[in-house]
């Protein structure tokens, strides 16, 4: 009986264990927070950024240059960067990166700071595209501007050498009957109208007019009659590039994709159609609320440097706005994404063309 | 019982059979926990091949639904003539099927031709079958479910991978999980015209399929690359839908195996994680139903909490812990009783040994026992005896040395020292009582003569015979010695008057009267007696004894007197 009760004690007492473990752990880690917002004293950056964009060995190096501590945040969504800046009105973050056509929101809920250009001279150091503020939409406001671009990726279309021979140069290539099934496409309705938009010879594939709408849906009902697929994820996309056999994709992450097909062994071959490849550009911007700004610029400047620069061109197959892109040539054209006329619309009616709704119906109120 | 032997035997003995039933008790529970887990291993895992057996033939009716709809004319003639009698009988045949399987939520006859038109629809709806016309009839040729049919085989069946279908206008089936089935349409000259589909509601097939489940137990299903589709959390299903990546093989790590096709199936007891506060055991199978083709493979799992698994367990622990101290109670009753059966004859012999006497019969000894007690004590039984015998001889030798050393020889008469011993008793008897008592000095007339004429046998003979007499004619209480040679002395106690004294002396001398016979001759004796009374002729033992002798020599000196009192008996009383 004693040796029953032992065995259960015995028992009892590792469940303890597990649980007094636990606690300490727990305990622990509040301690370290707290112990950390503690220190979140003028010296600490708190940064949030994506994956890829602030490797410890690239923040190490600027902590020791600067004798600072950075903490390094990272989200994977736009929906989460908008909650994690929003929430506490921006003054959990010190500078955070943001692509240009959400910048727009966070410049009119005055959640960002304007860039002092002087306090990051780098900026002197980049490339044309992006050295004039002025010409990428949404960076200037009221004469002050409120980002600085980091990096960014072109959709440009990724064809399949053994079955196009000749470079395609239009977009209108994807409607080419002679691909018809062989063609894949983003399953995004924002971009998609974009890119039809585009291939109608609209000024500002952003904004589309109201008389220009059926005009639109009509092109996209002919572009899924082509489609043999619609992608979400760029490994679903090489995954069906290759099941399906396709030839032509409309590469929605670009050069991510080309590797990713590459290593899958198939010689594909990537073009910016002259129409000019929309792109996403991600920029550091500072908030309105941050505890040092001046360190906030230097981190900025820093991320213009030649090392970070070289870092996500080698491990994130991403293009760096200090050297030239190697998957455009100087005559390549980039639409920057700006936020559209209305997301809303745009997803809806791509929702019932994909369904295989005819025009009639799409169009319906 | 005394805290020695027995104590400590009944502690051991207690001990040993708690110690004893506390192993068996452990043992037991342990066993019984081995057995009752793999018990529900067994359970599980022929539930999830069950379940397995359920999906094939569910994919079986299925496969029988298509070919019946593909080979139907009315497809053939619709596809090919667009004869409106044909529409209707599918869409009749189509609205009947929706309606006797409650998991079909759409049946569709797709054209090859039109970007893959859907020409005849059957959808479910809340209310039944509704069936879709005109422009809500949608271009589906892109999706893989029409273009890879499409390219397959008369016959063959297309499987989807289960999504949730966003496709819009599905009815009730919009935002559902489904496996999409589809099997070409073939026509007499081997050309593929269109595509029968059916939409399974995964959610009504699967809660039929595990209807019968016991409800503790937990339904799991993935996808071919291990996402949940079907789990206990429901917002762990469908994470690819949301660009989110829920595996099996993250929260079942084992079942990476399953995954990658190196096992068919596995047991997985999961502890860590989200479950390591409910530990659950759960079977994992494949299913490949290589009927289909496209996304055939399932991963199932059917898990039991361990809590449920080991109720049964503690159950029976607390029945042993219950058993084991009823049986350890009665142990230590039993170690008890038998410490005292074992110490009891043990604890008698002790007392009987310890009041051994031989004076006494030995007390009651367990000598009929037949074991080794019943051994101890019958031999002691014989040693008590053989002492008790010895003692007696060594007794009687001892009042034969006694006797001896107080009386005479010759006579048997008290000597001298058993006299005075006896004179000196009765004179202190004599104090306390205030009882007089008479000393009697007797001394043989010429003993000299006997001897020196007839030799001293003669002389024994004459002594043996007058001792005799003395004995004779006095009471029992009073005491006849021989003091030596031819002198004998009378102790007589609690005497009423001298007159009695007298008449005793004077007995004695008659009772010499006699002659005592000695070979063939007869040889006359006759004798003096010298009386000292206490308390007037003395109150010690030598005052008596003198005074005694003299009036013994005065009887003698007057030969007509032979009894002569050392007090003259009138001034005596």
């Amino acid at each position: 009986m004693r040796i029953m009760k032992l065995i259960k004690n015995n028992i009892r007492k590792k469940t303890q264990g597990r649980r007094h473990w636990l606690f300490t752990s727990l305990l622990a880690l509040t301690c370290a927070g707290i112990s950390a917002s503690a220190t979140a004293a003028p010296n600490t950056l708190r940064v949030l950024a994506w994956p890829g964009y602030a490797d410890a060995d690239l923040v190490k190096v600027f902590e020791q240059r600067t004798g600072s501590h950075v903490e390094v945040t990272f989200i994977d969504t736009d929906e989460i960067l908008w909650q994690r800046i929003n929430q506490n009105g921006a003054q959990d973050f010190d500078v955070f990166a943001v692509n240009t056509a959400e910048l727009q929101r966070y410049i009119a809920s005055n959640l960002v700071a304007p860039i002092n250009p002087a306090a990051a001279p780098n900026i002197a150091k980049q490339q044309a595209l992006f050295r004039d503020a002025e010409k990428i939409p949404g960076l200037v406001h009221s004469g002050k501007r409120y980002a600085v671009p980091y990096t960014f990726s072109e959709m440009g279309l990724i064809y399949d050498r053994a079955q196009i021979s000749t470079p395609p140069t239009s977009i209108a290539v994807l409607w080419d009957p002679r691909y018809q099934g062989k063609v894949l496409l983003y399953n995004g309705g924002t971009h998609n109208f974009s890119l039809a938009a585009q291939v109608l010879g609209n000024s500002n594939p952003f904004q589309l007019q109201d008389k220009q709408w059926s005009a639109a849906v009509e092109r996209l009902i002919a572009l899924r009659r082509n489609a043999s697929g619609f992608y979400k994820q760029p490994d679903e996309s090489a995954e069906l590039f290759k099941h399906k056999f396709a030839a032509l994709m409309f590469a929605n992450y670009g050069s991510q994709q080309v590797k990713l097909l590459k290593a899958a062994g198939i010689d594909v071959g990537y073009v910016i159609p002259k129409e000019g490849a929309l792109a996403w550009l991600d920029c550091w911007a500072i908030t309105a609320r941050a505890h040092d700004s001046r360190l906030a610029h230097q981190w900025i400047d820093y991320m213009l440097e030649p090392q970070p620069g070289r870092a996500l061109l080698e491990h994130q197959g991403l293009a760096n706005t200090t050297s030239p892109s190697p998957y455009l040539t100087s005559n390549d054209r980039i639409r920057w994404l700006e936020p559209v006329e209305n997301v809303t619309r745009r997803e809806q009616l791509w929702e019932r063309i994909v369904s295989g709704d005819r025009a009639s119906k799409v169009l319906a109120p | 019982m005394k805290f020695g032997f027995a104590a400590r035997l009944s502690w051991v003995l207690a001990l040993a059979g708690c110690l004893t039933a506390g192993l068996t008790g452990l043992y037991v529970y342990r066993a019984s926990h081995d057995l009752l887990v793999q018990d529900a291993k067994d359970e599980l895992s022929s539930t999830a091949k069950m379940i397995d057996q359920r999906i094939d033939s569910l994919h079986l009716d299925i496969i029988r639904d298509l070919s019946l709809l593909a080979n139907h004319p009315a497809s053939h003639e619709f596809l090919q003539q667009e004869k409106p009698g044909a529409e209707n009988t599918l869409a009749t045949l189509f609205e009947l099927l929706i309606v006797n399987k409650p998991a079909y939520l759409q049946i569709r006859l797709i054209s090859a031709n039109e970007y893959g038109l859907e020409k005849v629809r059957v959808d479910r709806d809340k209310s039944g079958p509704v069936r879709v016309t005109g422009d809500n009839l949608q271009e589906k040729g892109y999706f893989p479910y029409v273009s890879d049919t499409l390219k397959m085989l008369r016959g063959s069946t297309y499987l989807s991978p289960i999504v949730i279908n966003h496709e819009r206008g599905a009815h009730a089936g919009l935002n559902q999980p489904t496996s999409i089935f589809a099997t070409p349409v073939v026509d007499a000259d081997n050309h593929t015209i269109g595509v029968i589909v059916i939409n399974l509601d995964l959610k009504n097939a699967f809660d039929s399929l595990a209807s019968d489940l016991p409800r503790t137990f937990r339904l799991f299903l993935a996808n071919q690359q291990g996402d949940f589709l079907i789990h206990p959390d429901s917002s762990k299903t469908f994470g690819y839908d949301r660009g989110q990546r829920i595996l099996l093989q993250d929260e079942f790590p084992a079942t990476a195996a399953l995954v990658e096709r190196k096992t068919p199936e596995i047991t997985v007891i999961s502890n860590t994680g989200a479950y390591a506060d409910a530990p659950m055991l759960t079977a994992f199978v494949r299913d490949t139903d290589r009927e289909l083709s496209g996304s055939n493979t399932l991963l199932l799992g059917v898990g039991q909490p361990m809590q449920q698994v080991l109720a049964k367990a503690d159950e029976l622990g607390d029945k042993i812990l219950l058993i084991i101290g009823a049986v350890g109670m009665a142990g230590i009753v039993l170690a008890v009783a038998l410490a005292r059966y074992v110490t009891n004859p043990i604890n008698k012999l002790s007392n009987t040994v310890q009041s051994f006497s031989v004076h006494q019969d030995i007390g009651s000894l367990p000598t009929q026992r037949k074991d080794e007690l019943g051994q101890l004590a019958r031999n002691f039984l014989v040693m008590h005896n053989q002492i008790k015998q010895q003692f007696a001889q060594l007794q009687q030798s001892h009042q034969e040395m006694e006797n001896l050393a107080q009386h005479d020889a010759l006579t048997s008469l008290p000597n001298r020292r058993l006299f005075l011993d006896r004179l000196e008793n009765a004179i202190a008897r004599a104090r306390r009582s205030s009882q007089p008592l008479a000393l009697l000095f007797i001394d043989l007339d010429k003993f000299k003569a006997i001897n020196d004429c007839f030799g001293h046998e003669a002389g024994d003979a004459v002594l043996q015979s007058v001792a005799k007499r003395l004995s004779i004619e006095v009471r029992e209480s009073d005491t006849v010695a021989r003091l030596g040679g031819d002198e004998f002395v009378v102790l007589l106690e609690n005497i009423d008057s001298c007159d009695k004294v007298a008449e005793v002396a004077v007995k004695l001398c008659n009772s010499m009267h006699e002659p005592i016979p000695y070979a063939n001759q007869f040889l006359n004796i006759s004798m003096s007696v010298g009386v000292s009374l206490y308390p007037q002729d003395g109150e010690t033992l030598d005052q008596l004894i003198n005074n005694a002798d003299r009036a013994m020599y005065q009887a003698k000196a007057d030969p007509e007197q032979r009894v002569h009192f050392a007090t003259s008996p009138t001034s005596a009383s």
